[in-house]
């Protein structure tokens, strides 16, 4: 095997580097560029722990392979907000809902949620829980989620900003 | 109860403090760390469910890799849970053995340049089993005799004992003659019952990275539940003394239970990174983390009960037969928990309990959210539902009648925890729960006909905040806090306490807060090690906020007392610090300190400053706190379920989980713990279990994640008809009237669904999981037994 050279958008600035063609992406995300945020579960595409967006739709980075991320868009956690002062609708919705406790399973939820909202702005608490229910949490039970899922669409929809997908976020 | 009002920061509903970091995925996990220079490490696992085997390592070592066998680690039996007294603790591990007992034991270890090299080097290494025994996977199976010893002799402290049959250890009571009142009794129900063997499936898989360091120390970066037991286990280990290990901590990516024990890994890494002198970090995957590590107590249970007609309990025999799996980490301690949640249920009258447990070729037992509390609390609950139903009462009101409650002799812990109850808000949560539920217009069990057919059932539970008592048992239960005020009147609390996800730091945050009369955000809680943070035993037994929370209360009241001795100089009026109030101003965002009808006031940054500006030192303090009692949080589950008599499946319609924690701290997470807990109660009553292949001793999931069914989002019911609901309770032993919540939460929930599945189809499962498949051979047997029996009616009348 060679190793061949990638270029992608990640998180709104291009990237360039040499990967096998056998590597994953959460693999390069993780140990390469050292962004942490995206998380291992399983690594075999059962629990969404690891979901990153590309080009705007949710994928699992544990099942892409980083050759196949070559030209195209990818968001990670890191790509959403930098800390308490960018925080995303969503985000702030995890927070003050309760719908975080270990965290694990966090930026996976988020990423996801965020695909839901960028596809339907005002979705209705069926539609949140067949979306998300790829995702594993161990922790909160998923009520708080679905509520801070609500939560978000609702304060997009009452600010008549565009959704929570816009911005940084969707980079 | 509820803290509004009372309180100024206790029970303010507010963003947690470590949301920001997660919510930007900046919070650090032990999986996450990333030294420069690091190895990889694999470990060899045994493939034997029991065998003797040699270890050839010489192809690996010669790729280049840093190989350990058996003879490269200490000679050293231990074992990884410290939470029990020396005399008290099992000790039958080492860190690599050539006598794998369990498939998935490990027997070697490599580390090199990268994961992949590792494994490389790792399929280099040859395992030729010497002597290869048949695997027992059952406890009445291995304690039959001629059967294969698991372990020939295991030291107890320091002294060795002989394993006869099997059995790791065994633990008898009684109180009262219960023969004579079970004879006595005009009700007497027996019932068998046999649980699954759960798997934790917290989010992040067993890691750690070990650095070996210049002084001969190493730093270790790992998933505990527990720095200071972590850093004396290796010290023991590894001859290094304590001051010289230092455990990091990092965020856990969940727990329950699963790292109350040092877990292998940590010792595998700490042990490479010796030999390569270079950092090590050894990950397992899902499937290892599943199929090899940690799962919870399998217990066989018989339980033979009885009533008077007045509707009082008068005697009970419990016989709990634990499959404990290939090592002990706390079947011992178990042994006296277990008859702790039994005799703490209920007032039985006279008791007699026989308790066991066996060593079986299977994946090690350990503590999984609950301690065995949710394994008996489903066989009380069930017999409990069933001795109401044949006195004729309702069931409610029988549990009522028999709970243990306020002013009772209480030990949970098991014999050598006593206390008495002070807060008991049981009362409210059944009346409260059943109103709200429909209790009264609940179907009658096995009444309805159709596909799908609704029942509501109900169970009650409790666990212990902590394993304290007034007396020193041999449960080791303290915690420490280190607090100091920083030059502009924040504050940093250092503890070693370790916060799951539960919010069980925020909680402490608002205590000192509240104690401080300082806004929350000027609370910074320092992530640290084992090094700088006086001991804490451990993050288990819902002890966090109630033994954690008073030690950080205590070192808050404290630095108090300094701050009012500082000001009193500041005031320069002629009082004492005991005449000195202090109050949160909103303006100021500030504590105000003042003298009560005089205009003399200063601030605690005001203080702060001037301690600092005239060298009069800091202003800060330590403490250590034992609690002295471990009282109950009680729960009380109403759930409907309905069942669909063609699938098999079940879903749960409505929920009102009713949980008495006294002060509630943190409101959004405290209900979060009990959703989170009845959904993870959940899976253990209808979906998750690790069964065995009978021939090879392997566990048959795979390690998957879709072989071993978890609750998703899809398997709640609505979020409107999940209601929780907290007692208007005060523990007048817990910080600010607080208790604990994180196993209470999910004890009662399987007996709370099998209860309700019996409401609906009339069918009540004496096995867990109570799985699709159960319950469609349970209604087609009813259906056999139930043709069978008309035509023998039939051919009588003709």
């Amino acid at each position: 095997m060679e190793p061949r050279v990638i270029r992608f958008r990640l998180n709104g600035e291009w990237v360039r580097l040499s990967v096998m063609p056998n590597e994953l992406l959460i693999n390069v995300l993780r140990e390469k560029l050292h962004l942490t945020g995206t998380k291992y579960w399983c690594g075999i595409g059962e629990c969404g722990g690891c979901t990153v967006l590309l080009d705007g739709e949710p994928v699992l980075s544990c099942l892409t392979l980083a050759v196949d991320v070559d030209g195209r868009k990818v968001t990670t956690i890191e790509g959403l907000a930098t800390g308490e002062d960018d925080l995303t609708p969503l985000q702030r919705a995890f927070i003050e809902e309760g719908a975080i406790q270990c965290g694990f399973c966090t930026p996976g939820f988020i990423l996801t949620a965020q695909a839901l909202l960028r596809e339907n702005p005002n979705p209705t608490e069926e539609e949140i829980r067949e979306y998300v229910r790829g995702n594993l949490c161990r922790c909160t039970g998923y009520v708080s989620i679905i509520r801070a899922v609500k939560r978000a669409a609702s304060e997009a929809v009452k600010s008549r900003r565009p959704g929570p997908a816009a911005g940084a976020a969707s980079g | 109860m509820s803290a509004e009002g009372r309180f100024r920061f206790v029970g303010v509903r507010v963003g947690r403090k470590d949301g920001v970091l997660k919510a930007t995925g900046r919070a650090t996990y032990a999986y996450d760390v990333w030294l420069p220079g690091m190895l990889h490490g694999r470990i060899l696992k045994s493939p034997y469910a029991h065998a003797e085997v040699r270890v050839d390592a010489t192809e690996a070592e010669r790729m280049g890799a840093v190989v350990l066998t058996p003879r490269d680690v200490p000679d050293v039996l231990f074992n990884p849970r410290l939470v029990s007294v020396e005399e008290d603790t099992f000790k039958d591990w080492r860190v690599l053995t050539d006598h794998p007992r369990y498939v998935g034991e490990p027997v070697a270890a490599v580390a090199a340049a990268s994961e992949e090299a590792a494994q490389r080097a790792l399929e280099a290494v040859r395992l030729e089993p010497v002597r290869v025994y048949r695997p027992l996977l059952d406890p009445f199976e291995a304690t039959r005799p001629g059967s294969p010893a698991i372990h020939e002799r295991v030291m107890r402290g320091g002294a060795w004992v002989d394993v006869e049959d099997n059995v790791a250890c065994t633990l008898e009571y009684s109180e009262g003659d219960v023969d004579r009142a079970l004879s006595e009794a005009d009700v007497v129900i027996e019932r068998r019952f046999h649980t699954n063997r759960r798997y934790h499936l917290q989010p992040e898989p067993k890691v750690a990275v070990s650095r070996p360091d210049p002084d001969g120390g190493v730093t270790v970066w790992t998933t505990t539940q527990t720095v200071h037991n972590t850093k004396i286990l290796i010290s023991q280990v590894f001859g290094i003394p304590q001051s010289k290990v230092r455990v990091k901590k990092v965020f856990l990516g969940g727990g329950f239970g699963s790292s109350i024990h040092t877990n292998l890994v940590t010792l595998v890494a700490v042990a490479l990174s010796r030999k390569a002198r270079r950092p090590v970090r050894m990950a397992l995957t899902r499937e290892e983390d599943m199929m090899h590590d940690h799962v919870s107590f399998e217990m066989h249970m018989r339980i033979r009960a009885g009533a008077k007609r007045n509707g009082r309990l008068s005697g009970a025999e419990f016989e709990n037969v634990m499959d404990i799996g290939a090592h002990q980490i706390q079947p011992y301690p178990l042994l006296g928990t277990a008859l702790g949640w039994f005799v703490s249920l209920y007032k039985w009258g006279a008791i007699r309990y026989f308790g066991r447990a066996v060593y079986t070729n299977k994946v090690p037992s350990c503590a999984l959210r609950g301690y065995g509390n949710p394994q008996v609390t489903w066989a009380v609950e069930t017999v409990v539902d069933e001795l109401a139903e044949e006195l004729e009462m309702d069931p409610v009101e029988f549990r009522l009648k028999n709970y243990v409650g306020k002013g009772d002799l209480f030990w949970g812990q098991g014999p050598t925890v006593k206390s008495i109850i002070r807060s008991d808000g049981v009362p409210e949560l059944m009346r409260r729960g059943a109103e709200l539920i429909g209790w009264r217009n609940r179907p009658r069990p096995g009444e309805q006909t159709g596909r799908y057919r609704r029942g509501i059932g109900v169970a009650r539970g409790f666990h212990t905040s902590g394993a304290g008592g007034p007396l020193s048992g041999s449960v080791i239960d303290y915690s420490g806090a280190f607090l100091k005020v920083n030059e502009d009147g924040s504050v940093d609390y250092v503890t070693a306490l370790q916060d799951h996800g539960g919010g069980t730091l925020d909680a402490h945050a608002k205590i000192i807060a509240e104690e401080l009369c300082i806004p929350l955000e000027k609370v910074n809680v320092v992530w640290s090690d084992s090094s700088t943070t006086v001991y804490d035993v451990c993050t288990h037994a819902s002890r966090g906020v109630y033994v954690g929370g008073e030690a950080a209360r205590r070192a808050a009241r404290e630095v108090k007392r300094k701050i009012l001795e500082y000001a009193v100089r500041i005031l320069n009026v002629a009082v004492g610090p005991e005449a000195l109030r202090m109050r949160y101003d909103e303006e100021l965002k500030d504590a105000v300190i003042y003298v009560e009808g005089s205009d003399a006031q200063t601030t605690l940054s005001e203080v702060a400053r001037t301690a600092w500006q005239r060298n009069w030192g800091s202003i800060s303090a330590s403490v250590s706190f034992r609690a002295t009692a471990a009282p109950p949080s009680f729960t009380a589950y109403f759930v409907e379920v309905e069942v669909d008599t063609e699938t098999g499946r079940v879903r749960p319609v409505r929920v009102v989980a009713g949980a008495d924690i006294g002060t509630v701290i943190n409101p959004e997470l405290a209900e979060g713990q009990v959703q989170g807990g009845f959904v993870m109660g959940w899976g253990w009553a209808v979906l998750e279990d690790t069964p065995y292949n009978p021939e090879t001793g392997a566990l048959e999931n795979m390690g998957f994640i879709t072989d071993y069914k978890v609750p998703t989002a899809g398997d709640i019911p609505p979020i409107e008809d999940f209601r929780v609901i907290f007692a208007d309770t005060y523990e007048p032993t817990g910080p600010f009237g607080a208790k604990g919540i994180g196993e209470a939460a999910s004890n009662p929930v399987a007996a709370a669904v099998a209860n309700a599945i019996y409401d609906a189809i009339g069918i009540r499962f004496y096995e867990l999981p109570i799985t699709p498949e159960r319950i469609l051979r349970a209604l087609r047997e009813r259906e056999r037994q139930g043709r069978e029996s008309a035509q023998e009616r039939g051919g009588g009348l003709s």
